[in-house]
């Protein structure tokens, strides 16, 4: 419909404490044109969601390194679909061990960036990702 | 296919109204989309927190947010950030700086960076504003970076302007020469914790005393200790809503006109004018006693208008 910037909000679950990976990563998407929604370290699922709502959000960038993922990213995509969010586009970057990997594809992630992922994959994903995510709930 | 989504508004629905907004600040379909709302009970309290980048208006923000809910009032949250004039890009921090509960349907906080930086944002914020009062938010916030001058636009589309001053390292002046007092009806002193504080203070103070008028109250303010946060949040309440005022003053000179122009074409053709003009024409009346009997008439004609 349009060529606006597509939002995107980067959050980081769990309890591990340094940000950089993620910033790193917003402000290249910020350079690539996207509009960047830094929600910050040691958020809940509840609260990343309400983020991902309020904020109108295309995508949805988790950064995790916890190894909580097969907990903490099920009950994500419940809550997103739950809140009526299922057409923001969900991305997961972390150290995931390759036997994850399919497993979170399968509950809807639509990408994981493993660390040392070149910026420039992360940007040429999103940008070549179809833009009609929106059908479900707007115009 | 905008009306299911206006028809998702009107029922309070959450998405609805980030979507709307997204619409809005891209300026797809405004005028479709803010006749299609409904009108609002009760006006909001608009707030503009604005202040120099890094003076800690998104902290600030969200100690307000806490407080406000402390009075049981809803609040939403407009968070504007410059987008980089190059790549059409923004990086949006603000919100990380707002703790809130994300079960609490009270707080609606929404980041936002207009295509075109942030002329083209203040173009479309009466419109942003309008949406978030409509959908019934009892106070709405709007942090923007205070750039000086060009701030009176943002001015006239809120209730009161709190502006935010540090103590400062370096040229001291600075907020003085970009004429930002002049825009403030509440300033906060903020970082009150930091130890230039009564340097800072003696400063605004002293650049008050020199502009003529009335001077808005200087209060300390930290969101790091909590200082002054409930204060300023009754300073910023016991403000008349200038938005409402204005309105009604508008209305009234609007509705005076009109008047003065029914009256007007009623009486100039009813024998006392017709009198009145001859004798002014020929010399029996003066001008300024014509213009007096002329306004005595206007007031004392019957209005079948009304
Ligand atoms: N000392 C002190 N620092 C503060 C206070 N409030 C915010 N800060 C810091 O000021 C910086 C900028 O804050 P932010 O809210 O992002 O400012 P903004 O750019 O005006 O929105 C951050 O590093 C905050 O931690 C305060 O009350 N005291
Ligand atoms: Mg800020």
């Amino acid at each position: 419909m349009s060529n606006a910037p597509l939002r995107v909000v980067l959050a980081k679950v769990g309890l591990d404490g340094h940000d950089r990976g993620i910033k790193v990563v917003a402000r290249a998407l910020r350079d690539a044109g996207f509009h960047v929604i830094y929600a910050g370290l040691w958020q809940t699922p509840e609260a990343v969601v309400r983020a991902v709502a309020d904020e109108d959000a295309d995508w949805l960038g988790i950064s995790l390194l916890s190894g909580a993922h097969m907990t903490l990213m099920p009950r994500l995509l419940q809550l997103l679909r739950e809140a009526g969010l299922s057409h923001v586009g969900v991305l997961v970057g972390g150290i995931i061990p390759e036997d994850d990997v399919p497993k979170l594809l399968e509950l809807g992630v639509a990408k994981v960036f493993g660390p040392g992922t070149p910026l420039d994959d992360i940007v040429a994903f999103l940008q070549q990702a179809p833009r009609d995510r929106h059908a479900s709930t707007a115009s | 296919m905008l009306a299911p989504l206006l028809e998702r508004f009107r029922q309070r629905d959450r998405l609805a109204l980030a979507r709307l907004l997204s619409l809005v600040a891209r300026g797809e379909q405004t005028e479709e989309i803010l006749a299609g709302l409904p009108t609002t009970a009760k006006p909001a309290r608009v707030v503009s927190i604005t202040g120099p980048g890094g003076v800690g208006k998104s902290s600030l923000t969200g100690k307000l947010i806490a407080e406000i809910r402390r009075h049981h009032l809803s609040v939403a949250v407009l968070a504007c950030d410059p987008q980089s004039p190059l790549s059409g890009g923004a990086l949006l921090g603000d919100r990380f700086r707002m703790p809130a509960h994300p079960d609490d349907d009270g707080v609606f906080i929404r980041s936002l960076a207009a295509a075109g930086g942030q002329g083209a944002l203040a173009a479309h914020l009466p419109a942003l504003l309008q949406l978030v009062e409509s959908f019934g938010f009892e106070v709405i916030l709007l942090e923007t970076v205070g750039a000086g001058q060009g701030d009176t636009a943002v001015r006239a589309l809120v209730d009161v302007v709190v502006l935010l001053l540090q103590p400062e390292t370096g040229d001291e002046l600075q907020w003085e020469k970009a004429g930002l007092l002049e825009v403030a009806d509440v300033i906060a002193l903020h970082k009150a914790d930091l130890p230039g504080i009564d340097r800072a203070e003696a400063q605004v103070l002293a650049a008050l005393g020199l502009s003529a008028g009335p001077t808005p109250p200087v209060l300390r303010v930290s969101s790091r200790t909590g200082q002054g946060i409930a204060d300023l949040w009754q300073a910023i309440r016991a403000l008349p809503l200038r938005r409402g005022l204005r309105r009604d003053a508008d209305e009234l000179f609007r509705l005076t006109r009109e008047w003065l122009a029914v009256r007007f074409a009623a009486v100039r053709a009813t024998p006392p004018c017709t009198a009145l003009l001859d004798r002014w024409r020929t010399g029996q009346v003066r001008t300024e006693a014509a213009v007096r009997e002329l306004l005595r008439l206007l007031s004392d004609s019957p209005l079948d208008h009304d």
